[in-house]
């Protein structure tokens, strides 16, 4: 179903929560009116750019800046031992910190510019501040580097062999950490006793995040104030703030990070890079505004990639088809250091959401970290839970194909029950609400399910073959509260902080510490606080992304915003509605308590006719002549939220597809997804986040993977090597929701930003499994392309005698 | 590095400017002239976020040089519509929310102006293969396609010629599960 | 990366095309974008120093056994030569520097690298000559492992491995031209007066080391 949207002037303000109004972000974005952090044009502006290395992996011999120095238009060139020197500004250091930690974490140094060692080909070497971006570049490349090249690794096997070049002294064998959750005893008895068991051996690849906006920052220092404001392409301008304050010495009272209009993060504006504190240091140094840009190279060479992850995993059940263990192994890519939030994401991002959707009674899950030669690996689009999601799936979709049972029907009998909730897993978790039988149900009745298993058949007999895959995915948003963060390794709160200021007139501000780049959080929260506040949503405005103006903030990442940022604008709107209804007491002369707040409108009980409205409450607190004694005048509240707990969307996806197993190519026949992701504060914008994510997923699945060849040279470092999907890659998705709030939050809403990319790329390999089932493929690696496909069909057909179809006796996928 | 004096004519205004041979006609039209509704994904000729129209085509205008341009018609987001008077193709994305961050866009319209030049009814499939050289990462395309649709009924002279007026559906074309 | 192929030269013997392929200059004007290719004496080779001694050089495409011999490749010996590839829309220059493993007639074996301020590359290439199954051809099989670094490794393969076959072909197009032009002879040996054409011929036939006299 597509969701119709609406003009928000013929939306009724008692509605506005949950409509799905046009967004407001849209007409600066349409009339190219928005400032994205490269349209900043400053007076006396300089340009910078970055020298990086030739090399995987490399001892640097020399950097010989003279050539360079003495170009025309170049202001100046810097190595890590200028950033580091007592005559150059700040006094930071100038490496780059981790956010989280394990017990067995091994935290190595990381140095905004590398002095001894390169370890990975985006590895900063010196930067280069000149007057216009062409000499900036040009005299970058005139930085002559010596190096003595060293044997690289890339995976994380292959980091964790014997003999493999060590990239950090400290880190034996190339372990970032070790860890594991579940519990290896009960699981390894559960195993025993099964009577049956499948197993799996994947790559989940390495994905390049590729906003459209390629990373930016513009930072101008003022010597006078010593106060250096910072425009950059971020996800969490206050996080951002306090660790770059460390990395180059500048307190934070005396730094502002901005976030200008952000195109697009995916996670992989989340981290902390050199660049930024780069760009900031060298404003300091030069005491004027200097800008850098990512070309669409360095991007592919800097941007954190995701995933990475080298597993075995194997599912255990009994007779009946009950799920009785799960076990995993994974080796996970840290990539050559370790990125800002980097360890949590194979650990408590991917270890937590083992259980899926299924009751299972004993799960092991057992994680190593790999320093590599490819860029820090951190956060992009799902972080952790995609991983886990699609292992899971699959592992359930071959654990029904032992059992001799259909994939639905397995699952079925393994969902978590709806009675069940607040359901606690074997790994650490409980999940908060669900009903997970519903979004299948929907899922199947709109692919016609038994219809479509004897079309199947049919189509198989007349040689095509078709295949369905499920996705029955969980996803973990709002990691929380705090202090378990804290417990697990956060070096941060993960609450969310929000400031909702009514002004004389009536009309609102309300700041957010959240950072939306493409959400839409303009209009959602805007739609938030008129509905708490019951004022016109036209009479709300929202303010995001800027240390200066909004007291504190987390971010957005996660899919955190609706439910942590959009909890606490609620807390803060509710605290400006509680003390406006003393005043309204204080002006009817009536007890608080018998004040009734309602669509704006403060009454007394019993009493309609004695009412004032919000905005005449807010004109009476900023004049202050008559409010309670002792009251502050004026009419704003802050809040910190910090949620009881992390709310878990659900839902259901599934894809037909056809298969040409003499040509290996894959179409997309259908696409269903069936999200539940708890109440929706704009059906539109929701439908938005689940498409694009959706095309995120399928991109994995079908076409995306960064490549780096045995020097850990980036092979796929454009938009021609790298696939960012076409129009014409994505099928056409229909989409439904079932609603189940969350018992967690006010809003009951539970977060939607990476459920399409968590749940895609599994629906459509067990539709490819599916369809090849008669030439017993089990399993291929994403992305999937023709070759691949064509070679596991050539595989198994050598293995079977023929490249045809394996006779009836072996168990024809369709008969059920 | 030489340099060279141009005109470029943007939309309608007249400029005369100093580039360099190498000064790509994006950077010329954003870092000289200001028209930042234009953006930068690739510069290598494969995004197509920066798409303009030049002389009434499409083109990206980081293949361009600006000294290519000398003497051309250029056409940008900025010359569209304003936020009070859309162009159909803006009340299009706006009404189908065919973008997020909106860092494609000017571009996807763009580019969108051509194919509904050439085709002022294309089917689905028409839109998407026309958008080959434009990539979105936020929306999965799925409501660009429909932007397109939905503008090209709005554009089409005939449907308001004959009885288009009838319709008052703002929405047209947001059936995206089907084709058409 | 590896690229591999095999190239037929029409009309010419094996004899023949190894002369050719023996000498530097004919192969320096084979070399697309190769401005010189010259012996390097020196521990390090110095390019700067080797482009003002190219040019004061006066070497002329010859079809002269003698004069070839006198300047074949040497088993063991270093070259450097001085290159300029367009990769899309860049044009580095690669200062190379390759060594000569191998020289023994019909097989060449060669590896070395280049580079230019923010590439480089390692290679390591073989060729081997035989006579076509016509027999009025001579077909050149190489091979050639490549790691390329920096900004035009960054380029990806599909930009990478055309160019290279574009250069190995405009090679071998071009040494078949200069056959043709020059007239190159060859001294086969297997015939003539053995005793005395026996060190000119193992000369140009690489066998310097094994019965070189000088
Ligand atoms: S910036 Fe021109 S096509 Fe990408
Ligand atoms: S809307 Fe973000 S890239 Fe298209």
């Amino acid at each position: 179903m597509t969701i119709d949207s609406l003009d928000p002037e013929d939306v009724d303000a008692a509605d506005i929560l949950g409509s799905a109004i046009e967004r407001r972000e849209d007409p600066a974005l349409l009339t190219g009116n928005a400032e994205y952090t490269d349209d900043i044009q400053l007076d006396g502006m300089l340009h910078m750019a970055v020298v990086r290395s030739q090399y995987g992996h490399a001892r640097l011999e020399d950097i010989d800046t003279s050539e360079a120095e003495a170009m025309e238009g170049v202001h100046g060139v810097y190595t890590y031992e200028d950033l580091t020197s007592d005559e150059t500004p700040g006094g930071g250091s100038f490496a780059l910190p981790t956010a989280w930690l394990l017990d067995s974490l091994e935290q190595v140094p990381h140095p905004v510019l590398a002095s001894e060692k390169v370890r990975h080909q985006g590895d900063g070497i010196a930067v280069v501040v000149a007057e216009d971006r062409y000499t900036a570049r040009d005299a970058a490349g005139a930085v002559d580097v010596a190096y003595e090249r060293l044997d690289a690794v890339v995976h994380p096997s292959e980091a964790f062999a014997d003999d493999a070049e060590r990239l950090h002294d400290d880190a034996e064998g190339n372990v970032a950490f070790d860890w594991e959750i579940g519990d290896a005893e009960k699981t390894a008895d559960a195993f025993a006793d099964a009577s049956h068991t499948a197993s799996i051996d994947l790559e989940n690849q390495l994905l390049i995040a590729n906003a459209m906006e390629p990373r930016a920052a513009v930072a101008e220092y003022n010597p006078g104030t010593d106060e250096l404001e910072v425009a950059m392409t971020t996800q969490n301008p206050h996080v951002h703030r306090l660790l770059m304050a460390g990395v180059i010495g500048h307190p934070e009272h005396k730094l502002s990070v901005r976030a200008p209009d952000v195109g697009g993060g995916f996670g992989s504006k989340i981290h902390h890079y050199a660049d930024e504190a780069l760009v900031a240091w060298c404003s300091m140094m030069h005491e004027a505004p200097v800008k850098w840009t990512a070309t669409r190279s360095e991007t592919y060479l800097t941007d954190a990639p995701g995933r990475g992850h080298e597993t075995k995993a194997e599912i255990a059940m009994d007779d009946d088809g009950n799920i009785v263990g799960l076990r995993v192994d994974t080796m996970a890519n840290m990539g050559a250091y370790l990125s800002t939030f980097a360890p949590a994401v194979p650990t408590y991002l991917y270890g937590t959401l083992l259980s899926g959707q299924y009751d299972i009674p004993a799960i092991y899950g057992h994680v190593k970290g790999a320093f590599t030669n490819v860029p820090p690996v951190d956060a992009y689009r799902g972080a952790g839970r995609p991983e886990a999601s699609f292992l899971v799936e699959r592992l359930v979709h071959l654990g029904a194909k032992e059992v001799g049972m259909d994939p639905v029907e397995f699952r079925k009998r393994n969902f978590v029950p709806d009675d069940a909730f607040p359901y606690e897993t074997q790994v650490a978790v409980v999940y908060d609400s669900g009903e997970y039988g519903k979004p299948m149900d929907e899922a199947l009745e709109l692919l016609d399910y038994e219809n479509f298993r004897e079309e199947q058949e049919r189509a198989r007999d007349e040689g095509t073959y078709l295949g369905v895959g499920f996705s029955c995915y969980i996803e973990a948003c709002g990691l929380a509260p705090s202090e378990l963060a804290g417990q697990l390794g956060a070096q941060a709160g993960l609450w969310e902080s929000s400031l909702v200021r009514m002004h004389p007139s009536g009309t609102v501000t309300a700041y957010c510490g959240t950072s939306g780049h493409g959400q839409g959080h303009g209009t959602t929260y805007a739609q938030i606080v008129a509905n708490e506040l019951g004022v016109p949503y036209d009479s709300v405005e929202v303010v995001e992304g800027d240390t200066d103006e909004i007291p504190q903030g987390m971010g957005t990442y996660g899919s955190r915003s609706a439910a942590v940022g959009g909890s606490s604008l609620v807390k803060s709107a509710q605290k400006v509605v509680e003390k406006g209804k003393e005043i309204a007491a204080h002006q009817l002369e009536a007890d608080p308590d018998d004040i009734e707040f309602e669509n704006g409108e403060y009454s007394v009980a019993g009493a309609p006719a004695r009412s004032m409205s919000m905005a005449d409450v807010a004109g009476a607190a900023y004049l202050a002549h008559d409010i309670p004694a002792e009251m502050e005048p004026g009419l704003e509240a802050t809040s910190f939220y910090d949620p009881e707990n992390f709310v878990f969307p659900f839902g259901t996806h599934a894809a037909i597809v056809e298969v040409d197993p003499d040509s290996g190519e894959i179409e997309i026949e259908r696409y269903v997804a069936v999200d539940d992701v708890g109440n929706q504060i704009n059906p539109k914008i929701v439908e938005g986040q689940i498409h694009g994510g959706i095309a995120q997923g399928v991109g994995q699945a079908l076409y995306e993977g960064a490549e780096y060849d045995d020097n850990a040279t980036l092979l796929t470092g454009s938009m021609q090597d790298y696939a960012v999907p076409k129009a014409e890659h994505i099928p056409e998705m229909e989409t439904e929701s079932t609603v189940t709030p969350s018992p967690h939050n006010p809003l009951g809403v539970k977060g939607v930003g990476e459920a399409g990319t968590i749940a895609a790329p599994q629906a459509i390999v067990n539709a490819v499994a599916d369809a090849l089932e008669p030439f017993g493929v089990d399993h291929i690696d994403m992305p999937m392309d023709a070759e691949s496909v064509w070679s596991a069909v050539q595989a198994n057909a050598t293995a079977d005698g023929g490249a045809e179809p394996a006779g009836d006796d072996a168990d024809p996928g369709g008969e059920r | 590095m030489t340099e060279h004096d141009i005109t470029l004519t943007v939309n309608g205004a007249e400029h005369d400017l100093t580039v360099e041979a190498r000064t790509l006609l994006v950077h010329a039209l954003r870092d000289e002239l200001g028209y930042t509704g234009t953006n930068v994904g690739c510069e290598s000729s494969l995004c197509g976020a920066c798409t303009v129209r030049m002389d009434g085509e499409a083109v990206k205008s980081c293949t361009a040089l600006a000294v290519q341009a000398d003497g051309a018609e250029i056409r940008t987001v900025e010359d569209l519509g304003t936020r009070h008077d859309f162009h159909p193709i803006q009340e299009g994305f706006q009404e189908e929310h065919g973008l997020q961050c909106g860092y494609c866009t000017p571009g996807m319209m763009m580019t969108a102006l051509d194919i509904l030049e050439e085709n002022p009814d294309p089917t689905r499939e028409e839109i998407r293969e026309g958008l080959e050289g434009n990539l979105c990462r936020c929306t999965g395309y799925q409501n660009i396609v429909n932007a397109v649709q939905n503008a090209a009924k709005e554009m089409q002279p005939a449907a308001v010629a004959d009885g288009g007026e009838s319709d008052d559906d703002p929405t047209p074309a947001t059936d995206g599960g089907e084709e058409l | 990366m590896e690229f591999s192929g095999t190239f037929e030269l029409e009309d010419t013997t094996v004899d023949e095309v190894w002369l050719a392929l023996s000498d530097p200059v004919l192969v320096q004007e084979s070399l697309p974008g190769c401005t010189f290719l010259l012996h390097v004496e020196a521990e390090e080779a110095d390019f700067d120093e080797l482009g003002e001694q190219a040019e004061g050089m006066d070497r002329e495409l010859t079809n002269d056994p003698e004069v070839i011999a006198g300047r074949a490749f040497r088993e063991g010996e270093r070259y450097a030569a001085l290159m300029q590839v367009s990769v899309g829309p860049v044009n580095p220059t690669f200062e190379t520097v390759v060594t000569i493993d191998e020289r023994d007639r019909p097989r060449m074996h060669a590896s070395g690298e280049g580079s230019s301020g923010d590439s480089s590359f390692e290679m390591s290439s073989s060729m081997a000559l035989s006579e076509t199954e016509d027999g009025d051809g001579v077909a050149v099989e190489w091979e050639t492992e490549a790691d390329v670094f920096g900004k035009v490794a960054g380029m990806g393969q599909r930009v990478i491995n055309p160019v290279a076959n574009r250069i190995v072909k405009r090679f071998f197009s071009s040494v078949q031209e200069e056959l043709h032009d020059l007239g190159v002879e060859a001294v086969s040996s297997s015939d003539g007066d053995e005793s005395d054409d026996r060190s000119l011929v193992d000369r140009v036939l690489g066998r310097s080391k094994s019965t070189d006299s000088e």
